[in-house]
């Protein structure tokens, strides 16, 4: 069987998930080994417009996004969405809850109408995703676990439970029980709890966990007892283009 | 059965011993108000009026992720993987050293379960008789005040410095005859911890079922159909963290993964719950209990009837572990068993 080839591309984003999967180091040439790089940006040069799997990178945030992209689905068997901005629309989704004249005075200062922007979406809301690696950045590891099930022909495991689990898993003591806010109650797990084991709290950057009882969920967080204003801040952060934020 | 006394001036000595051949754990406290067995090093507080350790004694015997086999691709071979490294659970309470026996008694049961069992003959229980009751607990009134066996050695403070030690078990005893001849214990002594569980269980009784535990299976078969079910559920955020808290919950997913050559790969299991969406998942994407009542329901069926059926104990010992953990504050057994007793008790 042909090596298959693969593709990076990326709109409006940090390029931090693209990052990530350099960080993989001596373990990338053993994963790459399997597949063909026809583009990759930030570890080779050269680009190719005949790819099998096209991970992809960033939200849409300009009209023009919207025909490249659509470009790229058209030459992809497999889309794969990399990273919270691709996946959820991410922080960039922040500005949705700007006046539009705003932020692009803000981001553009006096050239702003040069500029065409739009409210900030995920891939899927422009072209059919086939899969979708979460997370602000991806986790390595996940990412290599993935690309691997899909190299054996298996279906791709993504956790579908809250990242309540790993906390458990982790051992860590409840933020909720410590008195502090935290989206782990309705965030997809999968990154082995990272930041309530550093010490902080879930963001909700793995996007909603599938079935989230939203509606119980924030009977919690105001029993937290944190203001609704900062509540709404934390929901608005990664989790904008969904439900959670209304 | 044998009982010794043994002074705190004594424990670091043994501590130290203990620890250059096992992995020694000992209560400790975490931060205000929490507190779990950690890895005992010299000059640790020991917690020893710890109420409840936030992380049960399950990980110890079934860690949440462990490696049952190892695999090779081309070849088709295939490895049992076994870890069982030595440690001493020191410190643990009464009703989690029942929750490791009915644990003991679930793995061994049917296909005894390899990976598990070597963990638990390398793990020495030296029990503690509590201090202080967990707002949250009652165990005290589900019959997990005491336990008979599951413990090389029982301890109870009888003073500000001084332990009773019952023996459980030969190596446990050797364990404590390590640093030179013991001391028997005298009646006086044995009185003093008499009095010591006389006087924690008083504390304990506060708090607890209105009906005896054993009156629980009979009283579930009744309320299948209780409104209560819906009423609690619809708060449930399926995070699964009432089951993976649960000293005595062991169910787990089993999944593979390769190595980055896809040449060898592990076979590992991980925790599971059965409050999480996705856990009764079958072949063809059927979910036999889709609803969060179903599966909110089916917990305290398990943990009231089915174990029961099973062993003739409750599923449950009471540590209130699952009614901390539970962030939407529905997880709570004895009031669920409690107001399911209200409900019904003009049927009896």
């Amino acid at each position: 069987m042909a090596k298959p080839k693969i593709a990076f591309f990326d709109f409006a984003g940090c390029e931090g998930d693209q990052l990530q999967i350099a960080n993989l180091e001596e373990r990338l040439l053993d994963i790459l080994g399997h597949v063909e790089v026809v583009s990759f940006r930030e570890v080779a040069t050269g680009h190719s417009d005949d790819y099998d799997v096209a991970f992809v990178e960033g939200s849409i945030t300009r009209p023009e996004d919207e025909v490249r992209l659509k470009e790229i689905r058209k030459n992809a068997k497999v889309l794969v969405a990399l990273g919270a901005c691709a996946a959820i629309g991410g922080i960039n989704c922040l500005k949705n809850f700007m006046a539009e004249n705003v932020y692009r005075e803000e981001v553009y200062g006096a050239q702003a109408r040069w500029y065409p922007t739009y409210a900030a979406r995920p891939l899927k809301s422009v072209v059919k995703v086939d899969a979708e690696v979460p997370g602000c950045p991806i986790d390595p590891v996940e990412f290599a676990r993935l690309t691997k099930e899909l190299l054996q022909g298996r279906t791709p495991w993504i956790p579908d439970f809250p990242v309540c689990v790993e906390c458990k898993q982790a051992g860590n003591v409840c933020r909720y029980e410590m008195g502090r806010m935290c989206l782990g109650i309705i965030t997809r797990a999968g990154c082995k709890a990272a930041c309530v084991t550093q010490g902080a709290h879930c963001w909700g950057c793995r996007g909603l966990v599938p079935g989230a009882n939203l509606d119980a969920a924030r009977i919690v967080m105001d029993r937290a007892g944190s203001d609704r204003k900062a509540t709404q801040d934390l929901l608005r952060f990664f989790l904008g283009d969904t439900g959670a934020a209304l | 059965m044998t009982t010794y006394t043994v002074y705190k001036e004594q424990l670091p000595g043994l501590f130290e011993k203990w620890s250059r051949k096992y992995a020694l754990y000992v209560p400790s406290r975490l931060r205000e108000g929490f507190y779990d067995l950690v890895p005992w090093k010299k000059d640790l507080e020991i917690a020893w009026d710890y109420d409840v350790a936030y992380n049960s004694a399950k990980r110890f015997v079934m860690p949440p992720q462990e490696a049952l086999v190892s695999f090779d691709r081309r070849t088709y071979e295939a490895a049992a993987v076994f870890e069982a490294p030595k440690q001493i659970l020191f410190g643990v309470h009464p009703y989690d050293v029942k929750a490791l026996n009915q644990l003991d008694q679930l793995m061994e049961g049917g296909s005894p379960d390899q990976n598990y069992i070597r963990r638990r003959e390398a793990t020495v229980v030296m029990a503690f008789e509590p201090l202080t009751v967990s707002a949250s607990a009652f165990w005290a009134s589900v019959g997990a005040a005491s336990v008979a066996h599951g413990f090389d050695l029982y301890w109870t403070k009888i003073g500000p410095a001084a332990f009773t030690v019952e023996v459980g078990s030969a190596r446990g005893e050797d364990l404590l005859g390590m640093n030179g001849p013991l001391l028997a214990s005298t009646a006086g002594d044995k009185e003093g911890a008499r009095r010591a569980k006389a006087r924690i269980l008083t504390k304990a009784r506060k708090n607890g079922l209105r009906y005896n535990w054993e009156e629980t299976p009979r009283l579930l078969s009744k309320c299948w159909d209780s409104p209560l079910w819906r009423r609690y559920s619809q708060m449930c955020l399926a995070c699964g963290s009432c089951n993976l808290v649960c000293p005595t919950c062991y169910c787990f997913d089993i999944r593979e993964e390769a190595d980055d050559l896809l040449e060898k790969g592990v076979r590992f299991r991980v925790w599971d719950g059965c409050m999480l969406e996705s856990f009764a998942k079958v072949a063809g994407n059927h979910n036999f209990r889709p609803k969060a009542q179903d599966r909110y329901r089916h917990r305290y069926f398990r943990k009231g009837k089915y174990i029961y059926d099973k062993i003739g104990e409750l599923g449950c010992v009471g540590c209130g572990r699952c009614v901390r953990a539970c962030t939407a504050g529905i997880a709570n057994p004895l009031k669920v068993f409690n107001e399911l007793w209200e409900e019904t008790i003009h049927e009896y």
